[in-house]
């Protein structure tokens, strides 16, 4: 049975939460968070895809990835030499492009942390940490990739494309939903009404 | 509200959203596996239905005549196909349609990895995710093969498509094609669920809202 809550009075807006998301029904919440994850998303994409952000940003960002990436197959004794986004040796050669350098996973979790409502505080240590947990995971891709290109090539599309792209995306959702789960409540003036139940969950 | 309310209603951590975050968190990574495997064996039915669905879209919405088809190619691939090109040349490119839909498994994870709901109520919202899904699925093709035509084909591309089109089927496919179709499980699970996981509003005093159930995993 489901209980519908009545309509709260609008939610009042805070310093740490200006667009008054953390008042409100949950279904209004959970619409503000939509509204803004999408927006913030769709935003985020078109300006990375300027030409002058790809050249100037994502492109020395995807040398780093390259960077990390060698020297971490260097250290598992993989004598790789990187130029620019490139990493090779003699059994195989992989090109960082955009999509395989966490910049997307890492705009969805940005996203979806920005359109969640926390105090900034609270998402700024969740960008922070996201941010370095999303790469790290990102670099495991990579090397995972070019071990799995040089020693068992048969699978290396199924694996760039399906395997890794889901494991990273995973840990971007993972990290988000522990991040929001650990976020702490923030003060609102919503009235006691308003923080029923969700409308239409159980039966 | 009072100096004392505000301190009351300071950070605090709900034990039931704690609870329902690392239960969420284990019970998708549970189902992972399981999902990935019967996203598996269903692949060559749905990329068959995708390449169908998305040929009949364009046809409907953007031809006259019908000239594009889509032929499926070994496992994964579809070929764009012309007819009205010569037939040297009528296989204009190639896509993997399987890229295009490996996101379900995360949603699907998500869906059946959510604690609260009865079975029921999890597989019929999963049912109407699926179905979302699958129109996004449709659109994306469209977008593929249209971003193909008005980008990819050299003069052809220039001579058929003006600069906005270029633009918008281009800039399209790319937000479509990476942060929306790689979002999109988490768009649709923060749309049935993510309630159960936002913090409960503080309130007046020391008021807490009613604790959500928590029946099942």
């Amino acid at each position: 049975m489901s209980k519908h809550p009545k309509r709260p009075d609008k939610p009042s807006a805070t310093p740490s939460d200006p667009a008054g998301a953390t008042g409100g029904s949950p279904r209004r919440r959970q619409v503000i968070f939509l509204v803004l994850f999408i927006l913030i998303l769709a935003g985020g994409f078109t300006v990375l895809s300027l030409n002058w952000v790809n050249d100037h940003v994502i492109e020395p960002f995807t040398a780093g990835v390259a960077w990390a990436s060698g020297g971490t197959l260097n250290l598992i004794g993989q004598g790789v030499v990187r130029q620019g986004t490139v990493i090779r040796n003699a059994r195989f050669a992989v090109n960082i492009e955009n999509g395989c350098n966490g910049v997307e996973t890492l705009l969805i979790f940005l996203a979806a942390v920005l359109a969640f409502p926390a105090s900034w505080r609270w998402r700024l240590v969740g960008l922070a940490v996201g941010a370095v947990a999303i790469q790290l995971v990102n670099l495991v891709r990579v090397v995972a990739l070019f071990l799995t290109g040089a020693y068992l090539p048969g699978l290396f599309d199924t694996s760039h494309t399906v395997i890794w792209q889901t494991l990273v995306i995973l840990s971007g959702v993972v990290l988000w939903i522990v991040w929001a789960n650990r976020a702490p409540v923030t003060a609102s003036a919503t009235p006691p009404e308003a923080s029923a139940e969700a409308p239409g969950d159980e039966e | 509200m009072s100096r004392a309310g505000k301190a009351a209603a300071g950070p605090r951590l709900d034990a039931n959203r704690s609870a329902f975050g690392l239960t969420l968190v284990r019970n998708t990574l549970l189902w992972m596996i399981p999902v990935a495997l019967v996203w598996l064996a269903l692949t060559p039915i749905y990329d068959r239905f995708l390449e169908v669905a998305g040929q009949n879209l364009l046809h409907l919405l953007l031809e006259s005549p019908n000239v594009t088809r889509l032929v499926p190619k070994d496992t994964h691939f579809a070929l764009i196909v012309r007819n009205d090109f010569p037939p040297s040349k009528d296989v204009v490119s190639s896509f993997r349609v399987t890229d295009l839909h490996f996101p379900v498994i995360l949603l699907a994870a998500l869906f059946l990895g959510t604690p609260g709901p009865t079975w029921r109520k999890r597989l019929a919202d999963l049912g109407t995710a699926l179905v979302i899904t699958a129109f996004f699925h449709i659109a994306l093709v469209v977008f593929w093969v249209q971003f193909t035509y008005a980008t990819q084909l050299g003069a052809w591309s220039a001579e058929h498509y003006g600069a906005v089109a270029r633009n918008v089927w281009g800039l399209g496919k790319h937000v479509l094609d990476l942060p929306i179709k790689l979002a999109f499980p988490l768009i649709l699970w923060a749309a049935f669920y993510l309630d159960r996981l936002l913090p409960a509003p503080s309130t007046k005093g020391s008021h807490q809202p009613p604790a959500r159930a928590t029946k099942g995993s």
